[in-house]
């Protein structure tokens, strides 16, 4: 089973790292640069999340994370390159197309703000273990249901899609076409999805009395096999970004 | 008059939610494996929302994009669980309201789900994307308004409506044929306005 978290097990010191350290870093590197709103903050976060990622020695899965938003990106320096409103100075001409240099500046924009969330994303994602998350999430005082909710989601969607390959293999084995015209693959989704969410609806049932049995509404205060508390370095660094952060709202609304 | 938004929180409605994320999951994943041009991620927000009440299909819907958001890196759907939490709570309310039951309001549901999600996105579009919606037909009519002069947020609006309305009926129709497949004893689970009786 091929679980869906993208973490990957090293021990570097950004895995070793609170998560919510990681988690103040994603705030700070969206909001200052979005307050900010000059295109070289962008590039200054952009840069200390690769720098990050590449010490972290993780660059190389970030790739498939970019190469995922690309097309849309392209999508967009195409539609207002070429029909932004504002366009007047022309930047280049590929045959019949024109580029425009405002409309090309706005994508450039929208593009940045994207990457630069993408890899400050990126930085969390691909050094924080899930079920780590929720039991530090637990540890300062979130429900334990809701941390159960979101662990039991780590569980269940490979068990489903598992479930998946085999009712796909079922109905195609029946002589169910998959391939085709759009109204064959349309006509094809409901006989794969439907026995797929009926059997795991009706496994909610059997999970609800499983738990139930276990104590699960019982609201005895629950210990932690591991303790994590935050570091001093990690309270430090979340200091740093406040002032960051404070310090961004204040050029801001100086300047 | 039944309260709307009575909600149980009992165990069966907590598991009810991850199943429903997974569910949004399948739904996305056949969708592209099928290649077919719709989005289909709500399935799962949209039976949370009917068996559980629109506070559960709210819970469901903003779970379900924040999770991922926070776990596969793909921190464009995090800015959309504000979408998902609508159309968790709108299918709920629609549902709670006894609209569920039939198929005329089973479409009715779906094209509120599809207007509120319309209302959500589209500022959400121009705002981190400058009005495109990563979906091909969507964006081919956004580039088709953006060369005939219209502003970008009719334009945006206009690529939200011929993508969301559509994918949202289907959706309702796929969760409504689910829904009357059901056996009442899954159902039950869920009913708020059950009572007990005694047989004294």
């Amino acid at each position: 089973m091929k679980s869906m978290s993208l973490y990957v097990d090293l021990d570097t010191w950004l895995t070793r790292m609170h998560p919510f350290t990681k988690l103040c870093y994603i705030a700070t590197a969206i909001a200052a640069s979005l307050i900010g709103g000059k295109l070289w903050v962008f590039g200054v976060f952009i840069g200390i999340s690769l720098g990050m990622l590449v010490s972290g020695k993780i660059i190389k899965k970030v790739f498939p994370l970019i190469a995922f938003s690309f097309t849309i990106l392209i999508t967009i320096f195409l539609i207002h390159g070429l029909f932004n409103h504002e366009n007047v100075t022309l930047l280049f001409a590929a045959g019949p197309l024109r580029f425009y240099r405002e409309g090309m500046l706005y994508a450039l924009r929208i593009s940045c703000n994207v990457l630069n969330m993408l890899l400050a994303f990126a930085v969390f994602v691909l050094t924080t273990r899930p079920a780590e998350l929720v039991e530090d999430l637990e540890q300062i005082g979130f429900s334990p249901k809701i941390g159960y909710v979101i662990s039991s989601v780590f569980q269940i969607v490979p068990q489903m899609s598992g479930t998946m390959n085999t009712i796909l293999d079922a109905q195609r084995s029946r002589g169910m076409e998959t391939e085709g015209s759009l109204l064959t693959r349309a006509k094809s989704f409901l006989p794969l999805i439907s026995p797929v969410v009926m059997s795991s609806l009706t496994n909610t049932r059997e999970r609800a009395i499983a738990l139930e049995i276990r104590g699960f509404e019982a609201g005895e205060k629950k210990t932690y096999l591991r303790d994590s508390s935050m570091k001093t370095v990690d309270r430090a660094l979340c200091v740093c970004m406040v002032v960051l952060l404070a310090a961004a709202v204040a050029v801001r609304v100086m300047l | 008059m039944k309260n709307v938004f009575k909600t149980k929180l009992s165990t069966a409605s907590l598991v009810l939610i991850p199943a429903c994320i997974g569910i949004n999951y399948l739904g996305k994943l056949f969708a592209s494996v099928l290649k077919l041009p719709l989005w289909l991620d709500s399935i799962g927000t949209c039976i949370g929302g009917a068996l559980g009440g629109p506070v559960i299909g709210g819970i469901c819907g903003a779970a379900n994009n924040l999770i991922y958001g926070f776990t596969t890196g793909d921190s464009i759907t995090l800015v959309y669980a504000l979408t998902s939490l609508g159309i968790g709570i709108a299918v709920g309310i629609m549902a709670r309201l006894g609209r569920m039951e039939k198929l005329g309001g089973a479409l009715l549901t779906a094209v509120v789900a599809g207007l509120v999600a319309v209302c959500i996105s589209t500022p959400l579009n121009v705002l981190f994307w400058g009005g495109t919606t990563g979906n091909v037909w969507g964006d081919a009519l956004f580039a088709a308004t953006q060369a005939g002069g219209m502003p970008v947020a009719l334009g945006s609006l206009l690529d939200e409506v011929v993508v969301d309305v559509p994918d949202k009926i289907i959706t309702i129709l796929v969760v409504f044929a689910i829904l009357k497949g059901l056996p009442k004893k899954l159902t039950a689970l869920y009913d708020v306005n059950d009572s007990i009786e005694s047989l004294d």
